[in-house]
């Protein structure tokens, strides 16, 4: 090879290198799996919402479906990115928002619903419980503690710090949280849409004081939405199903702890129970994973997730748990709404439509969230696209 | 020294003019539900536009201060989106932060849809031609990094995504290089992904092709 032709190959070889070494680096965790050379598939990203509320008379109020009987109504509006609903001992609603407010609002469940703001410029202020007196907050990178919080509205004060382990990041790291037996329940999502999760991905809980952290379940892609059959006392959770497989596949999950601590959920290896993950699935079996207790939809966004407790609803809904179906962002058919399950006592669920009619045109008016049973039995639902509550109440008329 | 003296005239302009809250109910946005009834008094956000952004950004919509985007031609979803991000102090400029720390939500939204109003108006001839090798490059990181799928073949942009053809190659490159190291927040996290596989160099390339837009034929088809 004459010298020039060597330095020309080498001089490629280096570009090449470059190249490579360039387009592997900082993929972002959700476009992992992502089909790069499908236009269709590129041109899907998180459907943004809206920075300024739809004011009340604009919501999409008049076209929400729901069994005959019950109705809905605005409870709240210009809540500008209500997300994780949540009460108070002395009847004031808490309402976290996700990525577009950083705020905590306080909503008094007397008066106008005009919300309040208690907490600031706070990044995925979206996890919140209430326990005793106290506000508990969850970040992607910390959890705190309001002490006293009915009495101090106006000002709050410093909170404080129960933990501050979590891993940060942007992919599946908001938090949802419940308490139940003075155990703190949260999760830790897997930092992208497909990947090895390590040490995350899983249920954890911890003492109210973040001591004491014990692995619930895992496998758990992502689930921000959870709550403890009332009969059972057994941890009902929605999970997100990985991305990017195709239009149609995988469902997200309704599943059931039932073995605390012992049970894997599938994630990376495998999907909605009986999909091996192409990548991640050689060698393993799907027998060898919790099967889900019911399917959701594909690439459904199922969110909060929270058993019926009130009085105000037919019989048929006590025992139940209503589900916030957010809404596909990365499907070109759109859809969403309240679902409605029943356990059927034999680790399954049997699972509808409650309230639907958010989308029209293929565009989404609006996108429930989570989930608060009033004292009344009236069921809250927050809308973190229109920026809104809703009130469904039952009249039997 | 051009830009500072401007960017001063402008907060100074700004800091004065900036007016409270207007009564006046914003224009529904498209897509929502029933029309609000017609609006009692005419809309001031014209006035108010001119008033307070004129100065920096044109009366049409497209001035010649460096770093000062144009807005002629931007779309009302991607408008309200960054007066909000200037508003909550997460975009930072100190001119922008100024005007926008004032501004209710009624006011973004009138501004907003003045702002959609503007239509665009086409970069001056250049100086000098546009170089046909970093033209084509240009062209060809484009389609390489996918620019067109949400920008649109004609770079107009669409909904919240911005309109780029035509825009200052001082303010493309200040905005690509600010969204690649994250010191520039986007409201979704898109431009961050979209922009994570690729090098500085071919980001200047990509603002000077983009400022020196030749218009949709061009770039898809020669």
């Amino acid at each position: 090879m004459p010298r020039t032709m060597r330095i020309v190959s080498l001089i490629t070889l280096a570009v090449l290198c470059a190249l490579g070494t360039a387009s592997a680096q900082e993929e972002p965790g959700w476009a992992k799996g992502r089909p790069k050379a499908n236009d269709e598939a590129m041109k899907m990203a998180p459907v943004p919402s809206f920075p300024v509320p739809l004011p009340a008379d604009q919501l999409p109020i008049k076209k929400l479906k729901l069994p005959p009987g019950f109705k809905v109504e605005v409870w709240a509006s210009g809540v500008l990115d209500a997300r994780g609903l949540r009460q108070g001992e002395k009847g004031n609603i808490f309402v976290s928002t996700i990525f577009v407010a950083n705020k905590v609002y306080v909503i008094p469940e007397a008066g106008d619903h005009k919300p309040k703001t208690i907490i600031d410029n706070t990044p995925l202020a979206t996890g919140i419980e209430f326990h005793k007196g106290s506000l508990y907050l969850a970040t992607n990178t910390k959890i705190v503690r309001y002490d006293n919080v009915e009495s101090n509205l106006d000002k709050l004060g410093e909170p404080t710090l129960i933990y501050d382990k979590l891993p940060g990041g942007t992919d599946h790291s908001w938090k949802y949280l419940r308490i139940r037996d003075n155990k703190l329940y949260y999760a830790v999502g897997a930092p992208c849409n497909i990947c090895d999760p390590g040490e995350w991905a899983k249920i954890f809980r911890m003492n109210l004081d973040g001591s004491g952290v014990e692995t619930i379940a895992s496998g758990v892609r992502n689930t921000v939405g959870f709550d403890f059959d009332p009969k059972t006392g057994n941890l009902w959770f929605t999970d997100n199903g990985r991305d990017w497989f195709s239009e149609e596949l995988p469902n997200d999950e309704l599943n059931v702890v039932t073995k605390p601590g012992k049970q894997h959920f599938g994630y990376p290896y495998c999907h909605q129970g009986n999909i091996p993950d192409p990548e991640f699935g050689w060698g393993k079996s799907c027998d060898d994973f919790q099967k889900p207790a019911a399917f959701l939809g594909p690439h459904a966004g199922s969110l909060g997730l929270k058993f019926y407790t009130g009085k105000m609803f037919p019989a048929k809904y006590q025992g139940a748990m209503f589900i916030a179906i957010h809404g596909p962002w990365n499907r070109t058919k759109k859809y969403n709404g309240v679902y409605v399950a029943w356990p059927d006592g034999k680790g399954g669920a049997k699972v509808e439509p409650f309230m639907t009619g958010f989308v029209e045109n293929n565009t989404y008016l609006g996108r429930p969230a989570d989930f608060l049973v009033m004292k009344d039995g009236s069921l809250l639902v927050s809308d973190d696209h229109a920026h809104a509550i809703y009130r469904i109440t039952y009249t039997g008329k | 020294m051009r830009g500072l003296a401007g960017l001063a005239l402008c907060t100074a302009a700004l800091l004065a003019l900036a007016s409270p809250a207007g009564a006046q109910q914003a224009k529904p946005r498209s897509g929502s539900g029933k029309p609000a009834s017609p609006p009692a008094a005419p809309n001031p956000y014209p006035q108010r536009f001119a008033a307070l952004c004129a100065a920096c950004h044109g009366a049409n919509g497209r001035s010649d201060i460096p770093g000062t985007p144009v807005l002629a031609g931007q779309h009302m979803f991607y408008a309200i989106t960054q007066l909000f991000l200037f508003r909550e102090g997460r975009r930072s400029n100190e001119a922008m932060t100024a005007v926008a720390k004032g501004m209710s939500d009624a006011d973004m939204q009138g501004f907003a849809n003045f702002i959609a109003t503007l239509p665009p108006v086409p970069a001056p001839p250049p100086a000098t031609p546009p170089d046909p090798a970093r033209m084509k490059k240009g062209a060809e990181l484009a389609q390489q990094h996918k620019c067109l799928i949400c920008h649109g073949a004609d770079f107009a942009g669409g909904q919240q995504v911005p309109r780029i053809a035509g825009q200052h190659e001082d303010y493309l490159q200040m905005s690509l290089r600010g969204f690649k190291s994250g010191q520039r927040p986007g409201y979704t996290m898109a431009m961050g992904e979209a922009l994570s596989r690729v090098t500085l160099e071919e980001l200047d390339t990509l603002a000077y092709y983009a400022a020196r837009f030749p218009g949709a034929q061009a770039a898809v088809g020669k």
